[in-house]
């Protein structure tokens, strides 16, 4: 019997020539059986229209989002891929790493890495990898670093791999916040060529809203795990005919919550200075952008004047009847520094967006609380 | 909160730590969190066919009054045959550094078993894990997973002390100690999330803020509902007053509402509104702006 992780690839060893029919009757998990023919998909052409989360996986993040304290919480997603649905049934966190000595410590992660997925591999889990997932708080995930790690799997990973990004703040107010991204194309190709000039945004077409796609994700907890959790929330004594509405509720082990009720504005006020925030770092990155562009406008200037003042040079000698003089490599007198990347600009509008986002929706909810609690005061 | 049904099981207190001469305190409770039981079913259902239950470690933290807080959990290789048993102390050890790298608090505290079955074995892997967090003493957590015929799912925790007049590893008295999930209340929404899945709604994720608030004031209102049928039967005197229940509703009702009377509605109903007129702003202007860069000064 193959195990879960292995499964993809005894199927890719063992698949016949594509024109060979598959062993119809009694299929071995080494042949394909006709049902399977058509979902499986050895070069990854079947695109990824869903992810399926593990109700492992979900609480190993929020566990990992919390304890790390912070938006630094990221790991990797191991699952496996089949007819467009990217099941994920495992994760493990990454080591966090400070920023003094990348290269060692991301060498250490390399180990690591290589390491427990071996161990893991013993034990029969999943074992390949499929993305990785990040925690953020206030909506905001849109990070150089985010994208970039993004760009770099791309090429390594079946589908290229998926983000899963995992709101903490959100989760702390009673909606378990899970969210699955992947760059589109068309970033893709704008970063592959290096290039986020104002040109190449147009020919792109690209706003921070196309960068990332999200791609819809399902929850799944696996039948056992539906029976453990079903068995924790009934109530475990026979109680429920008592009509008392205190008694009944006390012996379950996991009582009703209702943290999402909590009419408390304080996360607005953090909200309102991370929105300042990212405004600020906005205004400055513009800043810079405009020099840059003043910059390149002046040299070009210069650059143009002296063609035209040669050009005039010329015309005269001509008129004089002497031979011209020879047109000089401008771009080698004149430095016109490259077009300012517009990325992080472009990043840090999709941050200020996605904190606004965020904020739009605390104030939703918070009128319709207030109006709750009125109605309740009022009676 | 309890995980397993109240048994007859007496908690004996094994203040007694001069068995195994351990200092500090000896395990008196042991809370468990949800994601070490997951992994631990998620285990379970990877066993081999020829494997009757798996076992795996505990990773935690204790405190100086003898709580012993279960916050992940691994698999360990392990076979049982009629002979011998055998655990995978290499792989137990590399994937403890692995997890210790991550999460350097969590130290190993105890191990884990599927089933409810303690047997000579059992001890034998107590005495093993007991070496491996000593000085401390291990814990044994223990989980049925509820598929066998009439067993009820369920987690219990035991602490092991030796038995005998010449103490020997395979024999040992595993001593119950309550056991109890916990998790921050943070994690709280995640659970509701699976626990929504696992009843088989699965349309609705993920859900927007609105529609959990709808779903929480739906609870609420139900409860009102509930209290209100109580209260109206005892007033028609069908029912006998319970005076406990009484006083806490006259809690939880009689709260002052004065300083909502007082003008504070309004005033936070014109911050509300204005930070929600704040952020729409913020945000169409991000999106003009986007769109700017799009465009070239001709």
């Amino acid at each position: 019997m193959a195990a879960a992780p292995s499964m993809a690839a005894a199927i890719a060893a063992s698949l016949p020539a594509p024109s060979a029919a598959p062993t119809p009757a009694a299929p071995t998990h080494e042949a394909i059986p006709a049902s399977m023919a058509k979902v499986i998909d050895l070069e990854a052409d079947i695109p990824i229209a869903c992810i399926q989360l593990d109700g492992m996986v979900v609480s190993k993040i929020i566990k990992h989002a919390r304890e790390a304290q912070g938006p630094s919480a990221h790991g990797i997603l191991l699952g496996l891929d089949l007819d467009g649905t990217l099941e994920v049934s495992n994760s493990f966190p990454l080591p966090h790493h400070g920023s003094d000595d990348d290269d060692k410590s991301a060498k250490g992660i390399a180990r690591y890495q290589a390491s427990m997925l071996r161990s893991l591999k013993e034990v029969r889990a999943d074992d390949s990898i499929v993305g990785f997932y990040q925690a953020m708080s206030l909506g905001s995930f849109y990070n150089q670093n985010l994208v970039e790690t993004q760009a770099i799997q791309q090429d390594k990973l079946r589908h290229g791999g998926v983000v899963l990004v995992h709101d903490i703040s959100r989760t702390a107010r009673g909606n378990a916040a899970f969210r699955a991204f992947r760059l589109t194309r068309a970033f893709l190709d704008a970063y592959k060529r290096n290039n986020f000039s104002t040109d190449s945004l147009i020919s792109h077409r690209l706003t921070f809203s196309s960068i990332l796609e999200e791609i819809p994700i399902k929850i799944r907890t696996n039948p056992l795990l539906g029976a453990f959790l079903e068995n924790l929330t009934a109530p475990s004594s026979a109680s429920s005919s008592d009509p008392s509405p205190a008694a009944g509720q006390e012996s379950v082990a996991l009582p009703p919550s209702f943290s999402v009720l909590d009419i408390g504005t304080s996360s607005v006020t953090k909200n309102l200075e991370q929105v300042i925030e990212a405004m600020d770092a906005y205004k400055t990155e513009e800043g810079n952008i405009a020099y840059n562009q003043r910059q390149i406008a002046r040299e070009k200037a210069k650059a143009d004047g002296y063609i035209a003042k040669r050009k005039e040079e010329n015309a005269a000698r001509v008129a004089q009847g002497l031979a011209p003089l020879p047109e000089e490599d401008v771009s080698r007198l004149f430095k016109i520094p490259p077009e300012p990347s517009r990325l992080e600009s472009m990043l840090l509008l999709g941050r200020i967006d996605a904190y606004s986002k965020t904020l739009e929706e605390t104030s939703s909810t918070g009128l319709v609380k207030m109006y709750a609690a009125r109605g309740t005061t009022s009676v | 909160m309890p995980l397993a049904l109240p048994s007859s099981a007496v908690h004996v207190q094994n203040a007694a730590s001069g068995f195994l001469s351990t200092p500090g305190r000896a395990p008196t409770s042991v809370t468990v969190h949800p994601v070490a039981l997951f992994s631990i079913l998620d285990h379970y259902l990877r066993r081999t066919d020829a494997q009757e239950r798996v076992i795996g470690t505990l990773l935690g933290t204790r405190t100086d009054t003898g709580e012993i807080e279960v916050r992940s959990s691994f698999a360990v290789l392990h076979s049982e045959t009629a002979e011998q048993v055998a655990v995978d102390m290499e792989y137990h050890h590399a994937m403890y550094e692995l997890h210790h790298k991550v999460n350097s608090k969590e130290v190993i505290v105890g191990w884990y078993s599927t089933g409810s079955n303690l047997n000579t074995y059992s001890a034998l892997i107590q005495n093993f894990y007991s070496q491996e967090t000593a000085p401390h003493q291990a814990i044994h957590l223990q989980l049925n997973t509820g598929t066998e015929e009439g067993q009820a799912a369920g987690v219990k925790a035991y602490v092991s002390s030796p038995v005998g007049v010449s103490p020997k590893p395979e024999n040992c008295v595993f001593l119950p100690i309550p056991c109890k999930l916990q998790f921050k209340e943070a994690e709280r929404s995640g659970l509701d999330l699976l626990l929504s899945t696992a009843k088989g709604n699965t349309d609705d994720f993920p859900a927007t803020d609105l529609d959990i608030l709808d779903r929480a004031l739906a609870t609420v209102s139900d409860m009102l509902d509930r209290v209100l049928a109580y209260v109206r039967s005892v007033l028609s005197g069908e029912v006998k007053g319970d005076a406990a229940v009484g006083r806490y509703l006259m809690n939880t009702f009689g709260a002052s509402t004065e300083e909502l009377e007082k003008g504070a509605f309004n005033t936070s109903l014109q911050d509300t509104l204005m930070v929600s007129y704040l952020a729409n702003l913020v945000r169409s202007q991000a999106e003009v702006s986007s769109r700017l860069a799009l465009t070239r000064a001709q």
